[in-house]
């Protein structure tokens, strides 16, 4: 399938993982539909108490349900694995909120069929954007901007969950170190230090049919805590495995 | 006489307390009970018989204490504590600590364990409904 000169494989796999999510699904996967992308949709239910699976199902989606809750980077990451468990060569991944454009894939899959990436990053800062982010949310995206350049990773947009991804990395993210909770610039690094190319493609992006539920209040000071912790660790790790080698 | 030497003999005045039955007793009846709870909880598989190690060797602590007391001041002099009931707190604080720690590490690896399995699961069910089997009773759990 050609969209935007950029033909897909057949063995493209785009991701949603969705939570509680039937209100906004349809949408999503109307808009996918209409991309007419060509690639299998398969949609990660992380134990919704509502019809995420079924609306999902409904709309063509292949459908794997969590038999509970586990958190975004657990959705994300049995997404991976039956990535790899298939024959997908690459996989997109994109919110199930609405706040990705689906006929933005082709751009952001292009540097991997080029060869020139292995991670590329759908990134609202590069171009032109009215993306609006929060005074603090702002402050926490430079602060982890800038710590990822200490270790030669420069991504503008550390938080953005519309990615794309080849083989290896599924190989590195299907291991245990991915958090079930916020993948955010910790996972980047440690694709980075992995020797993975990671790069930027510019995505329009809007806010989100719905308010985020990721952080607030307190979550945001844990969030800075647990990625400085997770970050250190994986620096440590790799650390570790440099001297074994 | 000097303010640290005045310090110093009422410190082994405190040492040399002599011993009272009653804290015998009560020591080695804490860790008598400590065993036979533990023994309770494993007979009554509530308990798992790789998780007691640690609670049975507090409870040998605990009597081999009572049995000796001379033993818990020489770790009092060197903590440079001045009671023995001082030493037993810390140590318990010591001891929570620790244990508090290792339970800690046991359960982030019985969470990625779950997690790991959760996803296993997912990933099954979703090859069963492709192979579009129908949901069988005893199959599995309903996911």
């Amino acid at each position: 399938m050609s969209v935007e000169g950029v033909i897909l494989p057949s063995t493209t796999l785009l991701l949603i993982p969705a939570f509680n999510e039937a209100e906004h699904l349809p949408a999503v996967l109307e808009a996918v539909a209409s991309a007419r992308l060509g690639c299998e949709v398969v949609v990660i239910d992380d134990g919704s108490s509502d019809a995420t699976a079924a609306v999902a199902a409904r709309h063509g989606a292949r459908v794997i349900r969590h038999p509970f809750n586990l958190g975004y980077g657990g959705a994300l990451q049995t997404g991976y694995k039956y990535g790899l468990h298939g024959v997908a060569s690459i996989v997109v991944q994109m919110d199930a909120d609405g706040q990705h454009d689906p006929t933005q894939v082709p751009a952001l899959v292009e540097p991997i069929l080029r060869g020139e990436a292995d991670l590329v990053i759908g990134s609202r800062f590069l171009g032109p954007s009215s993306y609006q982010m929060g005074a603090l949310k702002s402050i926490g995206r430079r602060f982890f901007r800038a710590l990822a350049r200490r270790f030669e990773l420069d991504v503008t947009d550390p938080t953005s969950g519309f990615q794309a991804m080849n083989r290896a990395v599924l190989e590195v993210y299907a291991e245990d170190f991915y958090p079930s909770d916020y993948p955010d610039v910790d996972v980047l690094l440690a694709a980075h230090r992995h020797g993975l190319r990671v790069v930027e493609r510019p995505v329009r992006m809007s806010a989100g049919a719905r308010a985020s539920t990721l952080h607030g209040g307190l979550r945001d000071f844990f969030y800075v805590y647990k990625m400085l912790l997770s970050i250190w660790a994986t620096g440590g790790r790799r650390a570790r495995r440099r001297q074994g080698a | 006489m000097t303010d640290e030497q005045r310090l110093a003999e009422l410190r082994d005045l405190f040492l040399s307390a002599p011993e009272v039955g009653a804290t015998r007793f009560v020591a080695v009846a804490l860790s008598a009970a400590l065993v036979l709870v533990v023994l309770w909880l494993v007979r009554g598989r509530r308990l798992r018989a790789e998780y007691t190690p640690i609670w049975m060797a507090v409870a040998f602590g605990i009597f081999g204490l009572s049995l000796n007391l001379d033993v818990l001041r020489v770790l009092t002099r060197a903590l440079g504590a001045w009671t023995t009931s001082s030493t037993l707190f810390f140590l318990g604080q010591v001891f929570l600590l620790v244990i508090c720690l290792n339970y800690a590490v046991r359960l982030s690896r019985t969470g990625v364990q779950i997690k790991n399995l959760a996803q296993e699961v997912a990933l099954l069910r979703a090859r069963l409904d492709a192979l579009g089997d129908p949901p069988r009773p005893g199959a599995g759990p309903d996911v």
